[in-house]
């Protein structure tokens, strides 16, 4: 399997009241091209902040991350958030949708930060939305979407330029059982799609699906197999 | 979604290959406007203080420069340049007047550049209606060089009518006359000689807007001549003023100093020395109203600024959220910008509309003020003015939304989401 994100010696550390707080301890890992990858552990191992460097969201304090041969950290900050405008998909917690945008308009924003001709986002747009099943709630402003229907306009979204990459932190953490479920329908239909999926969650059910499980305690990784 | 993997593949490479270029201006107007809509009550009381603001600066910008451009434009509406009046006077400024004013004339047409003189005589008289005498001001004008008056009905006076009369609109309201009738018009009393008043009976020829008369003045015209007898000034030949008209607009104020050398006990001014003036006079109101004007930016600044930066903070997670799915941070500031400048054009028009409103009904109070000439305006509308006026509020208002932009484009993603998250 080809290797397509990869990290070596990735350590985080913050000020915190004073004081420096290791949120990641030299954490190695190597994701391949559709694979399915969930990362697990208490809160405030360091989960999300791996996702973070993983998606090139935030600096590590030392080592690097790697996406496609690209060295993240050689990136200018244009340079980077370009990146992850077309080769990266982000789902989060809290969906994170624009609620003044409806769920169509929302999906095309990447695209239209991105260049991407209004008639082919429109046509794309209304394909994730069928895709994800909400194709009758195009017009509707986020705020008139239920949470599990904002979730799956934001994997729609995180979808949009067609990334190499999703990224998902605690997807289904702000959802009851039900709504999971059908989060959990849609990620299996986009593994089995050949999408690339690291999703950070407390969901056992999520992680169950996952090719792979890694464990994380204290800033580290746990699961011995898991690195390479 | 099958089988878009490749797909996937081309489009982020292609995407990544000319990354960086001009980003699309899609989201500009929409999103702006929604944001501002998702507080209604917020944005409505900012657009409220930018239009109050914008309606106070442009009514001083109007102000500042508008009495002395109506005043310009006065003294110069029938093309004559040059006044002469007694020494140290200016036209009307004193009774003072001109004696042997057709010798001056002539001195006066005998300038090259010299294309017409006037000679102007104002004084008070009566007018009989009944058993009783009305007070009426009076003008002696050559009606072939005249710059002080429109004939609004009837006719002109004829050169040598020495039969006809001239009224105001509100003279010939008062007395209910138009053209054909005829009026009694009685010169002063002179107490010190003890002699009745001088009358003379003229027909109406015309009514005629006294272009400085103030609001309802009644006022009456006839020929110097006959004016000169009824104001007894005829036996010295006097005016109070001369009015000249030179070719050239350009060459008026050489004219007025050639004409100053020639007649050194009489006061010559062009219109342009006049207006300049009258504009030193003007120079503490004039800086009042700068001062004033330059208080309502800065109210528009601080507006825009802290309605923005209250939203941008608001709206921190959802800006990270933006910045973490790859938009950049020009989109950011832009979409930021652009917010402000919404407010600021909204506002703008709008004060546009109540600075016209207000100047309107402002200029009506003023230009009520006994003495002054209706024709004057205080608040002159001028494209120049108008047109800086409001590039200088829409830069204020672009310029206001820097400092919330660059706080919404400096957000840390990840903190700012770590924040959201907890």
């Amino acid at each position: 399997m080809r290797e397509l994100l990869t990290a070596h010696g990735l350590t985080k550390d913050y000020p915190m009241n004073g004081e420096t707080v290791h949120a990641l301890r030299g954490v190695s890992l190597a994701i391949g091209a559709g694979e399915y990858v969930a990362i697990v552990g208490p809160s405030g191992c360091g989960k999300s902040t791996l996702l973070q460097l993983l998606g090139g969201i935030d600096t590590p304090s030392s080592g690097r991350v790697e996406l496609d041969e690209i060295r993240l950290e050689t990136l200018a900050d244009r340079e980077l958030t370009r990146l992850r405008l077309t080769r990266l998909g982000f789902v989060f917690q809290r969906f994170h949708l624009l609620p003044v945008l409806t769920a169509q308009e929302n999906i095309e924003l990447p695209m239209a930060e991105a260049g991407v001709r209004r008639a082919e986002r429109r046509q794309r747009s209304m394909e994730l939305l069928s895709y994800v099943g909400l194709a009758d709630r195009a017009a509707h402003r986020a705020t008139q979407l239920s949470g599990g229907e904002m979730q799956r306009v934001a994997i729609a979204r995180a979808l949009a330029n067609r990334p190499a990459v999703i990224l998902a932190d605690e997807p289904t953490g702000e959802l009851d059982v039900h709504t999971g479920q059908s989060i959990l329908e849609l990620f299996r239909r986009l593994v089995k799609d050949g999408t690339t999926l690291v999703v950070v969650t407390h969901d056992e059910r999520l992680a169950a699906e996952a090719g792979r499980v890694i464990h994380m305690l204290d800033g580290q990784i746990q699961t011995p197999n898991a690195e390479r | 979604m099958s089988g878009e993997r490749g797909q996937t593949a081309r489009i982020g490479d292609r995407a990544l290959s000319s990354a960086f270029g001009p980003l699309t201006a899609y989201r500009l107007p929409l999103t702006a406007v929604r944001n501002l809509l998702r507080h209604r009550i917020r944005t409505a009381l900012a657009i409220a203080g930018i239009t109050v603001s914008t309606a106070m600066l442009l009514d001083m910008v109007l102000l500042a420069g508008g009495i002395e451009r109506s005043f310009g434009r006065l003294l110069l509406g029938r093309g004559f340049q040059i006044r002469i009046s007694p020494k140290g006077t200016l036209p009307f400024d004193t009774d003072a007047t001109i004696p042997d004013a057709t010798r001056v004339r002539r001195i006066v047409a005998a300038d090259t550049a010299v294309v017409a003189v006037g000679p102007l005589l104002g004084t008070s008289l009566y007018l009989r209606m009944g058993d009783s005498l009305v007070t009426l001001f009076g003008y002696g004008v050559d009606p072939t060089a005249q710059a002080n008056y429109q004939l609004e009905s009837g006719q002109d006076l004829a050169p040598g009518d020495s039969s006809g009369v001239l009224l105001s609109r509100p003279v010939a309201e008062r007395l209910g006359a138009s053209a054909g009738d005829t009026v009694t018009l009685v010169s002063r009393l002179d107490p010190e000689a003890a002699v009745a008043g001088v009358e003379r009976r003229l027909t109406v020829r015309g009514i005629v807007h006294w272009l400085y008369d103030y609001k309802g003045q009644p006022s009456v015209g006839a020929l110097l001549p006959v004016m000169q007898d009824l104001a007894r000034l005829r036996a010295a030949d006097r005016v109070s003023a001369l009015i000249v008209k030179v070719r050239r607009d350009k060459d008026a104020d050489a004219t007025a100093a050639r004409l100053r050398t020639a007649l050194p006990m009489l006061e010559v001014n062009s219109v342009a020395a006049l207006v300049s003036r009258f504009r030193e006079r003007l120079v503490y109101f004039r800086q009042l109203s700068y001062i004033l004007g330059s208080i309502s930016l800065i109210i528009t600044v601080l507006l825009v600024s802290v309605l923005m930066t209250i939203t941008v903070n608001e709206r921190l997670g959802e800006i990270a959220t933006l910045r973490a799915i790859g938009i950049s941070r020009r989109s950011i500031v832009r979409d930021v910008m652009a917010e402000g400048t919404i407010l600021t054009l909204v506002g703008g028009v709008l004060g546009v509309l109540l600075g016209a409103a207000t100047a309107r009904y402002l200029d009506r109070i003023l230009t009520s003020f006994p003495g002054l000439p209706a024709a004057i305006s205080f608040f002159v509308p001028e494209s120049q003015s108008l047109a800086l006026a409001g590039a200088v509020l829409l830069a204020t208002g672009i310029l206001a939304g820097v400092y919330p932009a660059l706080v919404a484009a400096r957000a840390a993603i990840a903190e700012t989401l770590r924040a959201e998250a907890t």
